[in-house]
């Protein structure tokens, strides 16, 4: 690190965060623009634990300064949150910066918001990038509205920035690998309902297509519930399973928003309760498995995920908005109903069945196991899948000449691309919606959209 | 009496809409959008940039005007529009991203160069819709304040996820691009440093005689104040020697530091060549610029100079026995130097050696190529890559070759040198990424080399094409230093300085400009009708659809001759080369011209199939071509079946392929009849690209998509044809007009399994008739209709030999062909298909292979169905598994089944034996009695 900081002011408040095991995050940083003496740093948490790992002070506030240079030309709209990513090599470091303008002394100010790792972690960072940055926007909504308040944003920022630490602590020593082992998943047993019913399995697969990769495998044992993972895991990509977690054997991680598979363990009375706000915050919707029991439940499509989230973020919001201490926030626990007529019940079963992974199923397990043939044919299957999903983007683009026109031809979509079943044409969806999101609500959205006006309306009665 | 559509004229409209506001609600401004703009179209999102597509700009941060664009990539002003180019720069370029001392650090004797890493900064201005990947770099300019010029390349896009999703590919690149800059910069600054130390030494002999002459002329122990001057002058001039001597030392040492950023990887020739030049210039400096004991023989020197006019002297190049051609003046340097602002400040293409500018310049248009279009069009392609890797037996179906060396792979280094330091050695072994520019990967480049090691320096091969000597000096673009440029009006070019794209560097990069051409216009049936702004850039993202893939599929096949599997011998090497034009003239055989109407191409030696199997009726083909050993007792398949050669190495080469056993009396006579046959060019070739002997590409396989929509179209019995060409069974189309056929053949040509690498499997037009051993080696044909006796042959032909083939009448729009009454087909040869666009449809048509060669893998590897499970199992227990799988795990009928049993004996033969061609044998020869039916429009 260089040695030619600028002093540390005095000023900065620091908290220092404890993480289990390693944390690869080196600290993060609360910055704002001072309208007479420039960037100044209004707070660092760093993790607790080996200080010879970590930046000095005065190296911290340097970063946190640099985040800011520049940022007197910024000319975004109100609420708006940018972000900045910088990897440092002279400096060894990567910072990953959301910039948003927020009221402070009773003047709008730009602000930062920084996290700040080695950049030996780029590669094992970059993945998560997304996952971080959307946590961190939505804290950041929060802030907004408690610095508009005349409160300190730091005590609503530090909830998520020790949960950030964690979930990159808890990444580094549990995350699947980028190439998971065929021999480690089901797909590897002898004849299909060895290590668990094959409609189960079956099942599993098609839900967890379905909801675009994520899901949630939970269980008693974790050797069990980790196969089940390494088995979802196959069907994502490399970059996907950099961002999926193993479960820990000794005792549970916490459900993380924004993973794509993760293992979670029961409780010694055989008894997992999924947070219904994080739930519902995860970019797409999630598939519950229950490996002790051998159910799987899905949560709405895309489009209605997506439509309850938002619904539900601005109920947060505006719950926030309406609070007055800090005293009265309501905890994340506390489920925002007031406002909306959200289904409670998020998980319901997987109502649709496809033929595109019943047969990859069958057909798999007739390949002698122990050799490369079951990965060859699984690659195949993915190929199909991607193909087929950029095929069905490049359709509703033709047929609607990019959006500027509705989708009108669902029907004729599933006959020429073969889609018949609901189920498949769910998977290959999904699969296009990580290409272009938004792609669901562009498709299904408006029928669904007035169905809830509707129903909003029956309810105001 | 007022009514209440009177009311409601009188209520503003916001306010109407807006009657029930709750003060106590939560502003918009703190809020999320429920509906927001992606929802209602996911194509509109990155519609509010200023700019058509991304671009590449590079940028300065000059120390005279501050922030300024440098250059564009592409150079269209009508890809940045209206952009603003002037403020972004001022926003990328106002990151403070050094933070180094730079300058004349307290306490050091000397001024101190800095070595700063690049530095790479992602940011956007979300109001523009505007985001870059932002690289900084420092170039050493002696006459820059610091010696040091901020300069940033930045890949300016309008979708933020795209550059973040591809972070480390663009850092790859541009640090690539960054360290050839840099690299040609240090060479650049050497040469300046070695003319500013001429200038210094001579200014310092002239002040040095001048001292001496006033020193004699006044009384003994009195100075003038004019002598004075002239001692403090030459103590500068001194000074400044040290000085620049140090700075010398210090860029010589440049490579000798401890590289911080983990991406920057340099050519180590390149390096060790920059620091073996630098050294000896210290060498020489340290040795010439003696000024404080400037004896007789810097006297004599001196003499020389004013004798010789100021001319070169040669006694030091003579006594080191170069001979050089002595090019540079050595200029009295003044006192004074020029203020800050009156001063030229070199361009970019000055502050760096031509030949690295040049590269340089190539690379990132390389890479504006590489990354243009759509994102989730380059995603794809990614994963794609990715899977197709991992199935490598059945790619040669319906797949493009795969090079092996895919610039995928990040994880792999590669210096990029702009002087193709390692092209000699790595060639052969591994031809040259195309994406990452011309220069192969170095095999030794990622090992550490000491510089000093003399090892290391033996390989130098180029210093007199790169060196610093004296007789390139005349050819810097920066020869006028600072002080003897007195009068430079030239106002620094702000904006049009790129000049590249001439020089030795554009011969070099020629092939992978030819690659770059521009995209296919993709002549769609119902072509959009309103094309805006915004939908222009989405236009330039489905060029990305076609011109990534054709980049691509012409990278693969242009340039990595690997084939499908990977056959490492030097036998299969050569035969690759086959397709590729280098080796042509070793490989084509002139036809004989008196047999032949219109000839005047050739025909490939080595597209001539080597084993040419039997002939088997088709009831037992699947029992005998199929792998009836279990796969692991075959080959080692643990990883990407690499097999090589395993008809020598391993069990599978005993086994029994009956195909083999008329080979070689077949392809005698295969050979023989190429005398008979033309493969004439007509007047619009072009409208055919296949058969042609060249590698098929990704582009050209996406054009046959087009093609093939309109066939299906037009064609009611489209799925007929299709079948007869899946299921292996010859088409033949028939027809006068060259064109047409050939636009037929090129549609159809897409749905030829294992068409092999150069479309071994096509022959687009034909003008003589075939023979039977012709139906081996090609499945489609395009045949000529003339009214001559050769004609009336070739309808002998066709219907001698009619059992065999099916023959599609371009003229009269009939297809005579077996009857195919089943489902396989029925979702890509729908002549009522809603698929509007030849591009969709060639996706869609890639689903439905890729599906057909899945089963087929699934077929031939499941050993069950080809092995008997007990040894009281005879083979029609077997045969009777086989067709039970087929019928009832599969659902196919009798003609679906044919297809998958086609393909699965293509795997089977290209499993077991791709070291006689795999993909360029044709398979066992098969027919059946089934009578042909005449299809009608």
């Amino acid at each position: 690190m260089s040695s030619g900081c600028p002093p540390q002011s005095p000023a900065v408040a620091k908290s220092e965060v404890a993480v289990e095991g390693e944390c690869p995050l080196l600290a993060a940083t609360f910055a704002y623009w001072d309208n007479i003496l420039g960037p100044r740093v209004r707070h660092i948490w760093v993790p607790k634990g080996d200080q010879s790992m970590f930046l000095s002070d005065g190296e911290v506030t340097f970063l946190a300064n640099h985040t800011l240079n520049g940022e007197i030309l910024r000319s975004a709209e109100c609420g708006a949150v940018d972000v900045k990513f910088f990897v440092l090599a002279e400096k060894g470091v990567i910072i990953v910066s959301l910039i948003f303008d927020g009221e402070l002394k009773g003047d709008k100010n730009t602000c930062a918001l920084s996290i700040i790792l080695p950049q030996t972690e780029l590669a094992f960072y970059l993945p998560l990038h997304t996952i971080c940055v959307e946590r961190l926007k939505h804290i950041i909504r929060k802030g907004r509205i408690w610095m508009q308040k005349g409160n300190n944003i730091i005590s609503i920022l530090s909830v998520e920035i020790v949960l950030i630490m964690k979930l990159l602590a808890s990444m580094k020593t549990h995350s699947v690998p980028e190439d998971v082992d065929i021999k480690d998943t089901v797909l590897n047993d002898d004849d299909i309902g060895d290590s668990c019913h094959g409609d189960f399995l079956h099942t599993a697969i098609s839900s967890h297509l379905q909801t675009c990769g994520c899901s949630v495998v939970i269980g008693s044992n974790p050797e069990k519930v980790n196969k089940i993972v390494r088995t979802l895991c196959l069907f994502l990509t490399p970059a996907e399973r950099k961002c999926s977690r193993l479960c820990r054997a000794d005792s549970s991680f916490k459900y993380d928003t924004g993973l794509f598979v993760q293992g979670l363990l029961k409780d010694s009375m055989g008894s997992f309760a999924l947070p219904f706000r994080q739930v519902l915050y995860s970019p797409y919707p999630t598939t519950h498995i229950d490996v002790d029991i051998n159910t799987v439940q899905q949560m709405p499509p895309c489009h209605e995920h997506t439509f309850n989230q938002r619904r539900y973020m601005r109920s947060e919001l505006n719950a926030l908005w309406k609070t007055d201490s800090e005293e009265d926030i309501p905890p994340e626990t506390v489920i925002h109903t007031d406002e909306t007529t959200l289904d409670l019940n998020l998980f319901q079963d997987v109502p649709h069945k496809d033929t595109l992974v019943k047969s990859f199923i069958d057909e798999v397990f007739m390949l002698k196991p122990g050799l490369s043939l079951r990965s060859t044919y699984l690659a195949q299957f993915l190929l199909l899948l991607h193909r087929k999903a950029l095929t069905l983007l490049k359709y509703i683009e033709d047929e609607t000449q990019k959006g500027k026109k509705p989708f009108k031809s669902l029907r004729s979509l599933k006959t020429d691309l073969d889609l018949r079943d609901e189920g498949d044409l769910n998977i290959v969806m999904a699969f296009a919606e990580k290409l272009r999101a938004g792609l669901h609500s562009f498709v299904f959205g408006k029928p669904f959209y007035t169905s809830m006006q509707e129903r909003d309306a029956l309810m105001s009665f | 009496m007022i009514g209440s559509p009177d009311v409601v004229a009188f209520t503003k409209e916001d306010e109407y809409g807006q009657a029930n506001l709750d003060p106590w609600a939560l502003p918009e401004e703190f809020s999320v959008p429920l509906h927001p703009l992606a929802d209602s179209n996911p194509w509109a999102k990155t519609s509010y940039a200023k700019f058509t597509k991304d671009f590449i700009l590079i940028s300065e941060f000059s120390e005279q005007v501050g922030p300024q664009p440098l250059l564009t990539i592409p150079e269209d002003p009508k890809v940045c529009g209206t952009f603003d180019l002037n403020y972004f720069s001022l926003r990328i370029m106002s990151v403070d991203y050094q933070a180094s001392f730079v300058g004349h650090p307290p306490g050091s004797g000397y001024p101190r160069l800095s070595f700063v890493e690049d530095s790479r900064v992602v940011l956007g201005d979300s109001k523009e819709g505007a985001f870059a990947y932002v690289h900084h770099l420092t170039l050493y300019d002696l006459e820059a304040r610091g010696f040091v010029r901020p300069f940033c390349m930045a890949y300016v896009a309008a979708d933020e996820k795209k550059i973040m999703l591809q972070f480390q590919e663009l850092s790859f690149r541009f640090s690539q691009a960054s360290e050839c800059l840099k690299a040609g910069n240090r060479r650049a600054f050497a040469k300046e440093l070695q003319r500013k130390l001429r200038d210094l030494e001579y200014t310092h002999s002239v002040l040095q005689r001048e001292e001496g002459l006033q020193r004699e002329a006044g009384p003994q122990c009195m100075y003038s104040a004019h002598a004075v001057e002239k001692a403090n002058e030459l103590a500068n001039v001194e000074k400044s020697i040290y000085e620049h001597r140090d700075l010398l030392r210090q860029i010589s040492s440049y490579h000798r530091r401890p590289r911080r950023d983990p991406q920057a990887v340099a050519c180590q020739k390149c390096m060790s060549e920059c620091l073996n030049e630098c050294e000896e210039l210290l060498e020489k400096y340290a040795k010439l610029a003696k000024p404080f004991s400037y004896t007789e023989k810097g006297e004599e020197r001196q003499g020389q100079f004013e004798r010789e006019g100021g001319e070169e002297e040669a006694d030091e190049e003579d006594e080191e026995g170069v001979k050089r051609r002595p090019s540079y003046t050595p200029q009295l340097i003044k006192g004074k130097s020029a203020k800050c602002f009156d001063k030229r400040l070199k361009t970019l293409q000055e502050l760096c050696d031509e030949t690295f500018y040049e590269a340089t310049v190539e690379l990132l248009k390389e890479t504006e190529r590489s990354f243009r279009g759509d994102l989730c069009y380059l995603h794809t392609r990614r994963l794609e890559k990715a899977l197709r890797r991992k199935q490598r037996v059945t790619n040669f179906l319906f797949e493009g070759e795969l090079g092996d060396d895919d610039e995928d792979d990040v994880g792999t280094l590669r210096p990029f040198c702009a002087v193709n330091h390692t092209v000699n050695n790595y060639i052969h072994l591994n031809p040259p990424p195309i994406v990452l520019g011309p220069e192969p990967f170095e095999l030794d480049a990622l090992e550490p080399q000491d510089p000093l090691d003399p090892a290391s320096e033996a390989s130098h091969t180029q210093d007199s094409e790169l060196g610093l000597g004296e007789s390139h000096l005349e050819s810097s673009p920066s020869d006028q230093t600072l002080e003897t440029q007195e009068s430079s009006e030239e106002t620094k070019g702000s904006f049009s300085s790129d000049k590249s794209g001439t020089g030795p560097a554009e011969k070099r990069h020629s092939l992978a400009s030819a690659k770059s051409e521009a995209p296919d216009p993709d002549s769609d049936l119902t072509p959009d009708p309103d094309h805006n702004t915004d939908l222009e850039r989405e236009s330039s993202s489905e060029d990305m659809e076609t011109t990534a893939g054709e980049d691509d599929g012409e990278d693969g096949g242009g340039q990595t001759p690997v084939s499908l599997l990977e056959v490492p011998s030097d036998l299969e090497a050569s035969k690759d080369d086959a397709c590729e034009g280098s080796n042509e003239s070793d490989l084509l055989v002139p036809l004989d011209t008196a047999c032949c109407i219109a000839q005047d191409g050739f025909l490939y030696e080595a597209s001539a199939p080597e084993a040419v199997p039997g002939l088997h009726q088709s009831p037992h083909l699947s029992q005998t071509l199929v792998v009836n050993q279990e796969p692991q007792a075959l080959l080692p398949l643990q990883d990407d079946y690499t097999v090589g050669s395993p008809c020598a190495e391993s069990p599978a080469a005993g086994l029994e392929l009956p195909g083999n056993l008329l080979g070689d009396a077949v392809s005698r006579i295969s050979d023989g009849s190429d005398c008979t046959m033309s493969a004439s060019t007509g007047s619009d070739r072009a409208a055919s690209p296949l058969g042609y002997g060249g590698v098929v590409t990704l582009r050209q396989r996406k054009k046959a998509g087009q093609g093939a929509l309109r066939f299906v179209r037009q064609y009611p019995f489209a799925m007929q044809a299709l079948w007869c060409l899946l299921s292996g069974r010859t088409l033949v189309v028939l027809g006068a007009d060259e064109g047409r056929v050939r636009r037929l053949v090129s549609s159809l040509a897409l749905f030829v399994p294992g068409p092999g690498k150069c479309a071994e499997r096509v022959q687009a037009w034909l003008s003589c008739p075939f023979t039977l051993t012709d139906l081996h080696r090609w499945k489609l044909i395009g045949l000529q209709r003339v009214a001559s006796p050769v004609g009336s042959s070739m309808l002998h032909s066709l219907s001698r030999y009619s059992r065999y083939i099916s023959i599609l009448d371009a003229d009269l729009k009939t297809l005579r062909c077996p009857p195919y009454q089943g489902q396989l087909l029925a979702n890509i040869a729908d002549h009522r298909t809603y698929v509007r666009r030849g591009s969709t449809y060639f996706l869609h048509a890639q689903s439905t292979l890729c599906h057909l060669a899945a089963k087929a893998f699934l077929l031939t590897f499941t050993h069950h169905l080809h092995m008997p499970v007990s040894s009281t199992e005879g083979p029609e227990v077997v045969e009777g598994r086989r067709r039970c799988f087929l019928q009832e795990q599969l659902g196919l009928g009798e003609e679906d089944s044919q297809i998958l049993l086609y393909l699965s004996r293509l795997i089977t033969q290209q499993y077991l034996q791709p070291a006689t061609g795999g993909a360029a044998a044709p398979p066992s020869f098969s027919f059946n009695y089934t009578t042909s039916v005449l299809y009608r429009i």
